[in-house]
């Protein structure tokens, strides 16, 4: 229960739940949030699996593979942002402590599977970015004691970083990761829905 | 324990918006082959049938949203078929539920049939919620069939149910016979999502006539003849299409539907001062125009003229939409 108290305040922004987590001796709560995030938006991003006709059982092990994917990609910008924070801002808060903040503010995107809704889910997707924004910059100006501005900035730097990273150190680990996802699912995770007729008459 | 208001206001929005993340299950899981493999059947029916119909024109008449089958329920709907059936003997005109990728019942669903029949129940009992579950559910596949990521799907699928429904009442694929699909409000956008999928099956000219549709810009557009949509002034159901959907707005004279209304393949037709359904609605056989013609009289008229492609003759004649 304390578990569900501490993401219902860091939903509605609360910093108290960003400065009680760090007085946690755990990294459990961050990281399942994250985890489960992670689940939710393969959820909400499964039409590719559909579309590629991909059965169940393979469907299932995607979902999952796509979440330690993702938890890897937390990781990550958490480095990013970390390392701005130390040499930037001259902040000496631990890695860890990084991670319990930051994994907690992403609880709104524990919402990723409502980006499936006809029509909403683009401006959910947008919606649910906004709100983890929102909720990492109360969490490092809870813990880091970083203005409004200088919280931006920080994961704004962090996300630059982790873009950087994306594209040119972290290139052959994107293909790893795609080649990863192929083979769990057993097909090429191409988003072509071709007239399925064709071919069978 | 009850809930403020505010604690039920979110409890609505999120079973609304919850309901709105399924809703395109049926659709995805039809297509990766998760409910057997329907679709193929498709495919061996795709030879002409054994008994050719020499029907002159097939009609696929696709219902409201208020439905839970391809049978109509609603007296009113029921009328209209039964005179258009009347009036032109020289067509089939065939009924199809458009709210389902695979052209199955809610009733006839493996799972929750109880719950549909349960629910069509209550709402033959006039309780209105179960009506507004019914339509809720519905609406989201319309959503499924306009939106980008889903529409590609949830299309072919209702085209094929087209096809087999149109090849089991002896339709020839690739005679040129020519279909009309009237599509009932969100019947409209099932209507011209299919097209370019049902064209490319039965090889033939299509035409949709859309009674109070909600319709989306959709790339359907494209493979019409024509669209007849038909519309009454005092419709706000029909008219959240034109505002949910950008593209049909002026501003992006670039849009399917915009494109199709510049190259003169979307007609707007004026019904005059007419509701959506019920009472005063399209279908109405008790209110009486100033001509003399009831409501229903004038949508059959209507419908009847541009399937026999005579001149249309409804209130107001045709006129381009304020908006």
């Amino acid at each position: 229960m304390a578990e569900l108290r501490l993401i219902g305040q860091s939903l509605v922004l609360n910093n108290e739940a960003f400065s009680r987590i760090i007085e946690l001796e755990s990294l459990r709560i961050a990281l399942l949030v994250v985890f489960l995030a992670g689940l939710s938006n393969a959820i909400g991003q499964s039409i590719v699996l559909f579309a590629n006709e991909v059965k169940p059982r393979r469907f299932l092990a995607s979902l999952l593979l796509a979440s330690f994917i993702y938890v890897s990609g937390f990781l990550f910008f958490v480095f990013s942002i970390w390392l701005v924070e130390s040499f930037i801002f001259t902040k000496n808060e631990p890695f860890r402590n990084m991670i319990k903040v930051v994994g907690l503010a992403y609880s709104p995107y524990l919402f990723s599977f409502f980006i499936l809704t006809p029509y909403f889910g683009s401006f959910i997707s947008v919606a649910l970015s906004l709100w983890s924004l929102a909720a990492i910059l109360v969490a490092l100006n809870a813990t880091l004691a970083l203005s409004f501005w200088q919280a931006f900035l920080c994961s704004a730097l962090g996300w630059g970083l982790l873009q950087l990273v994306n594209r040119t150190l972290g290139r052959p680990l994107h293909t790893l990761t795609q080649a990863g996802r192929r083979w769990v699912s057993g097909t090429k995770l191409e988003l072509k829905v071709g007239a399925k007729h064709r071919g069978k008459s | 324990m009850i809930p403020d208001a505010l604690s039920l206001f979110l409890i609505l929005i999120v079973a609304f918006l919850f309901s709105g993340a399924l809703a395109p299950f049926e659709a995805l899981g039809w297509w990766a082959g998760w409910f057997g493999r329907e679709r193929e059947a498709i495919a061996k029916t795709s030879t002409s049938p054994k008994t050719t119909s020499d029907a002159k024109h097939f009609v696929i008449f696709l219902t409201g949203i208020h439905s839970v089958s391809e049978e109509s329920f609603a007296r009113r709907e029921i009328a209209l078929l039964s005179e258009l059936r009347k009036r032109m003997p020289d067509a089939v005109i065939l009924e199809l539920f458009p709210y389902s990728v695979t052209n199955r019942a809610l009733t006839g669903q493996r799972f929750f049939a109880w719950f549909w029949r349960y629910a069509l129940k209550l709402k033959l009992s006039r309780l209105a919620f179960a009506g507004f579950i019914i339509n809720m559910r519905n609406i989201w596949q319309v959503g499924v069939s306009a939106d980008r990521r889903y529409g590609p799907i949830y299309n072919q699928g209702t085209a094929e149910s087209m096809a087999l429904a149109l090849s089991r009442h002896g339709y020839a694929f690739a005679s040129g016979v020519p279909v009309t699909l009237i599509g009932y409000s969100g019947g409209g956008q099932v209507a011209i999502g299919a097209t370019p999928y049902l064209k490319e099956i039965i090889q033939a000219p299509i035409t949709v006539i859309s009674l109070g549709g909600i319709m989306c810009s959709d790339p359907g557009l494209e493979a019409l003849e024509r669209l007849y949509h038909l519309y009454g002034k005092r419709d706000r159901v029909q008219r959240l299409g034109f505002l949910m959907f950008p593209g049909r707005w002026p501003i992006l004279p670039y849009s399917d539907w915009n494109q199709a209304r510049a190259n003169g393949r979307i007609q707007l037709v004026d019904m005059g001062a007419i509701d959506h359904t019920g009472k005063d609605g399209y279908l109405d056989s008790k209110q009486i125009l100033p001509d003399g013609r009831s409501f229903l009289e004038q949508t059959i008229s209507t419908i009847t003229a541009i399937i026999e492609e005579k001149s249309i003759a409804p209130a107001f004649g045709l006129t381009a939409m304020p908006s």
